[in-house]
This record gives structure tokens, sequence and C-alpha cells, in this order.
């Protein structure tokens, strides 16, 4: 299945190529969960202090869908 | 060591001087100070701009020692915005200093006569007003550079720019960075104009030091102070987050979690948003010599401001999320460059960046300017300057534009405009704007973090359940750090290290010889907040009047198709306590 990732604040530097915020096509197995997807990415499971799907955040152990927008994010604050 | 003082300025009669702190106020420092001597002192239902309305200012409880990121600055007053009782927060060099000098509070009284523009030069020998007409219609960045020159290049300059003379309510008080930047706004609520409206047009702070302010118990505050510094540099947020990308980091967050005010508050998302984030911010800064990291006032340990090299040779320090939004996405412009220049400009007349922005995106509503057209919006504020009709309503704020104009989509709570969430994707902030005594003010109630950001707990942004506890508990927190000099930013470590309140609790236990718990922090908070509520009531507001604009309720926001609908009845329930 083809899913859509992106990533932000730094972890674009574990994706050679990649630029934040861009959208970055991914083909996965269906059952592929948001924790294989960033072991898959390359990205240190520690990184990843928030990750969104379709604008929701879910937990790791979720099993991702077809076309899923999927976001991650280190620890980021402000305001 | 300097006898803790109130420096009272009779604008009326040019009386200035130095009065002993009552006992009543003696541990109290920035919003609790500010709040407590305007519930005492001023009448709620007092015209904001007349003469018996007060300026006051107030570096925090622990400002001006060496407490990690503790020189916030308080400036409260009754606001010509709202009609409601104001503490506007900010950064800059000025608060450590006045600490320095012994000095609890700044008030501003009465209304003088005629038109003669006074500064108020603060030093460790005295004060005195000096006459200043000078320096009236100029902008904030040349008072304050001409300041420096005239009284020593590391003076804090708390001034007002046009907007502030001119009476506007949007117009803010500003102080300077440690490089001159006059950009560390006191912004919301028209406070400038309360300054204005005393023709006040600078403060002159002279301190030959900064983290000098008396310590009761020296060596046990040392300890804390090391132990807090401990506690922000291990926390994701304070130690990384803040310091890699400052306050725009959330620009993307906010937008992927579809909570960003897109087009005056129609859509959650801006599909340009990442154009205009920190990460962008920080590339462009950093190409052209800026900076990605910058402190707002020494001693800070997140840095989360920056420097960032306009294309035609000013600089805009720094440029924070909430003005990249309200000058960026909320117009549907997707420039750095312009959202800089409209910042600039900003600070430089002396507007609040959040109302200016909100209320040039009513004006784009209203069809006055296009949307998403940087050129006309520069050319729309550069009228604020000029004071013709068109920039008179710009720094008028939004709810007054959209009367103008005829346009109902006006994003206000209490007559002062919303900030970067929008509450219908984002319901904890949304309980906060509508409830807070501030008007829609995020950083009263900072639900965002529970509901985004994953800090301090999780609470579903989506569902009304949770949200009235998540604010309520936010704001009587908040209402404390606003009081202790502490940025608000702490809070992030502070939410999730349990030893975070204990540990400044202990801070101000060994500043001020007491013993001062948790429990008698959150009990502070709670009368800070009971005395605002209270000023409000007398000022004449209602229930009604804790409510966010309806269209929340009624138009569904893009890209999750939700409405506000934490109900009336719970929202009453804010300030059961």
């Amino acid at each position: 299945m083809r899913l859509e990732v992106r990533v932000f604040s730094g972890l674009e530097k574990y994706i050679p190529g990649a630029r934040f915020g861009q959208a970055i096509e991914v083909e996965r197995p269906e059952g592929t969960t948001l924790a294989d997807l960033v072991d898959s990415l390359g990205i240190p499971r520690d990184q990843v202090f928030a990750a969104l799907v379709n604008g929701r955040h879910a937990p790791l152990d979720r099993v991702l869908q077809p076309g899923d927008r999927v976001s991650l994010f280190p620890p980021v604050g402000g305001g | 060591m300097p006898v803790s003082k109130f420096l009272r300025v009779n604008t009326a009669t040019r009386e200035v001087k130095f009065e002993e702190v009552p006992e009543k106020y003696l541990i109290l420092g920035g919003r609790a100070l500010t709040s407590q001597l305007v519930f005492d002192e001023v009448p709620p239902t007092c015209n904001p701009l007349g003469p018996f309305n007060k300026l006051v200012i107030a570096p925090g409880m622990l400002s001006g020692t060496n407490a990690p990121s503790s020189g916030r600055m308080s400036v409260g007053g009754k606001s010509p915005l709202t009609g409601g009782i104001k503490e506007a927060n900010a950064g800059g060099i000025a608060s450590q200093k006045l600490a320095n000098l012994g000095i609890k509070a700044i008030i501003l009284e009465g209304k003088p006569q005629g038109n003669d523009w006074y500064l108020l030069k603060v030093t460790p020998a005295g004060a005195e007003l000096i006459p200043a007409n000078d320096l009236a219609g100029k902008g904030t960045y040349e008072v304050t550079a001409i300041c420096r020159e005239r009284y020593g290049p590391k003076v804090a300059v708390i001034t007002i720019g046009p907007a502030g003379e001119m009476l506007l309510p949007a117009a803010g008080v500003t102080n300077n960075d440690s490089d001159g930047n006059s950009s560390r706004y006191a912004g919301r609520g028209g406070l400038g104009a309360v300054m204005g409206s005393k023709k006040i047009k600078a403060i002159v702070v002279d301190s030959p030091t900064t983290f000098d302010a008396p310590l009761k118990e020296a060596e046990r505050f040392k300890a804390a102070a090391r132990k807090f510094t401990q506690i922000l540099q291990e926390h994701p947020v304070t130690s990384k987050g803040l310091p890699n990308y400052g306050t725009n980091v959330l620009m993307n967050i906010i937008n992927e979690a579809g909570a960003l005010p897109t087009r005056n508050f129609h859509f959650g998302r801006f599909e340009r948003a990442a154009e205009v984030s920190g990460e962008k911010l920080a590339e462009i800064a950093v190409a052209r010599g800026g900076k990605a990291t910058h402190p707002c006032h020494p001693g800070c340990v997140m840095r989360c401001s920056n420097i960032y090299p306009l294309p035609n040779g000013k600089v805009c320090a720094p440029i924070e999320y909430e003005s990249a939004w309200a000058l960026g996405p909320n117009l549907e412009i997707d420039s750095l460059d312009v959202i800089g220049q409209l910042n600039y400009l900003c600070n430089d007349y002396g507007l609040d960046t959040i109302e200016t922005g909100v209320t040039l995106g009513v004006l784009m509503e209203a069809g006055v300017i296009p949307f998403g057209d940087g050129e006309a919006a520069i050319k729309a504020l550069e009228e604020v300057a000029r004071g013709t009709p068109l920039g008179r309503i710009i720094g008028s704020g939004a709810a007054t534009a959209g009367r103008v104009y005829g346009v109902t989509h006006v994003p206000v709570v209490k007559g002062q405009g919303l900030p970067a969430y929008d509450p219908r994707g984002c319901k904890g902030i949304g309980v906060t704007y509508a409830t807070s005594p501030m008007g829609a003010d995020h950083t009263a109630g900072y639900a965002v973090t529970a509901n985004i950001l994953k800090v301090g707990g999780y609470v579903d942004p989506h569902k009304p359940e949770g949200q009235v506890e998540l604010s309520r508990d936010l704001q009587v927190a908040t209402a404390f750090l606003d009081s202790t000099g502490f940025c608000l930013f702490v809070a992030f470590a502070v939410l999730d290290n349990p030893e975070g309140m204990p540990t400044i609790c202990d801070l101000i236990s060994a500043k001020y010889g007491i013993s001062f718990t948790v429990d008698d922090a959150l009990e502070l908070g709670k009368r800070v907040l009971k005395a605002e509520r209270e000023f409000n009531l007398k000022a004449g507001f209602t229930s009604a009047d804790d409510r966010l604009p309806e269209f929340f309720k009624l138009e569904q926001l893009p890209p999750h198709n939700t409405v506000f609908d934490v109900r009336d009845e719970d929202l009453d329930q804010v300030f059961n306590f």
C-alpha cells in the first residue's frame, strides 16, 4: 500500500534527500504498523516524540491504512 | 542592597516618588502584583484612557536573580481593547534591571493636561521625568537607539510607538533585548495606549547589575537554581525543541494537526505552512548571517528567539510563531520575508502582532485587501504610522474592523483577537480563549500542550470531554507562573517533572525567607484569577462574555470538520473554585 510520509524539525536528516514538510511517497505491505514504518525509514524510535496519522495522534502500534498521511515529529513546543 | 520600593509617578502633577511596599504586596511580583494593584487602585468602570486608570509595570517574584529564564516582566492596567483587566507579559532586559534597582513596580497614574511628552529615567540614584517631545512620533527602534546613545549602551528602554501615542487599542508596550532590538512586547490588550494616555513615551532603566537582586538565603537559592536549570536542560522540549528552531517550530505540527487557522479561521491547514515554519526560518536566518537561536534576556537557557535579516537590510529579531501565523497563514501569506517586514513594522509602530494580523484577516475577509497579497498588507499597515482612517482602523483591532466593514466572521473574545490555534481543532485552548479574564489569550492556559504537543498528559483535542478541567488547571498554574518572572515555557518541563513545582517554590522560599509550598503556589494562582474575574464583573462582564464567537459552533473546520462543542454550562464551571 502507498503511504504519504512527512518528517519535520530535524528528523529529515535520517532520510536521504528528504526535506521538512515535503511529502514522501512510500510503498509498504498491508499490516504495516507505525513502528514498522519508523524503523524502515531508519529513524530511531526514541527520536519520534509525536506521530500524527491523518492529523490525529496515533500510538506506534497503530496498523496503517492505504493512503494514510503520516507526520513524524521530534519534541516541539513554543507558543 | 536596595530596599524594595514602588515607584509612583503622578503624570498630572509630574510628582515622582518612591514608596515603601505595603506588607500585603511584599512577596508578590509579575502578574500577581499588577493584577492586585489594578484591582485595589483602579475603579473597574473607569475609562481605560482616563485619569483613573493606571499602568503598572512589575518584574516577577524571582526576576533579577540567577534563576534560569526568570527575567519576564508584567505590564497591567484596564484594557482599552477588552474593557477588562489586563496583564501582558514580556521578555527583554528591563525586568531584571528593575528588580536589581529594588523596584517592585512602577505605577503610572493620573492624566496630564497639555500635549507634552515625557521620559521617565530610572537609575540607582533615583528617578526623574525628562521632557521628551523630541521623541514623539518616532518608531520604537529609533527611540531605543537614541536612548541607548544618550543614557548608556546597556540601558533598557520601555517604550511605545506612534500607535500608542495615538491611543489605538491594539498598541503594545515594548522593551529591548541585549542587542537593542525593541521587539520584546507586552503586546496584548492595548496597554501601549494606556501608556500613551499618560504621555510617557519611554522609561529608561539603567542598572549596573542584572543578577544581584537580594536573596534571604543565598546558598539555598543557588542550589535550587542549579537544580531548576538541570530540569530545563533535561526536558526534550526546553532543551532541544525550543533552542533548535524557536517557537515557530510549532507551525508544522499545528498545521499537520489541522488546527492552524488559515484565511481568517476558515481552514485548519495551510498547504504552504512549511514555507513559513521554524525550520525554514532557521535556514534563511543562518544563510543570511542571522541566528536561529537567541535569548530574549540574559540567563535564559531555552533561547527560543531568533535574528532574521530582512532583504531591505533591516533585522527582525525575533519572528515568533504567533506573529508568523498571524501575519502569514492567517492571511494566506507564504513568505517569511513579507511576514518579517510586517512584524518589523508592528514592532516599530508599537502594535501587537497578533491583534494586527487578526485585524488584517478581517480586512481581507471584507475585501479591503486581497488574501495572500503581502505588498498590499504592508502598504495598509504603513498607514498606521501616518494615522489615516484605515491605519487607525487597523490599530483599533479586529472587533472594530469587523464592525466598520460589516464582517461577522470575526475571531475575538472580549474584543481581543484569537491567537494561532483554531478552537475547533484544539478545544482545550478554546476553553481558555472563552473564559480567560484576559480575552482570547493562548498563554493564559496553554492547553495545546496536552491537546497536541503531548506534554503534561494527553487530552483528545477533538472531544469536549476533559477540556474544562485541563484549561482550569493550566489557568491556575499559569497565573502563578506569570507572577514568578519565569518564562511560561518552563511549564513544558514543569508539567512533566514532579520536581519542577517544588523547586520553583524552593526558589521563592529562599529568595524571601519564607516557607512557600506548592499548595501556596496554586492558592496564589487562584487568588490572581479571582481578583481578575472580580474586576471584570465589576466592569460589567457577564457569562455571555465567556463565549467564543458563534461561527465556531456553526461552521465546520476542515480537514477534520469539527465544531466547537464544549457546552456553555461547562464553560461556566472553569472558575468554580
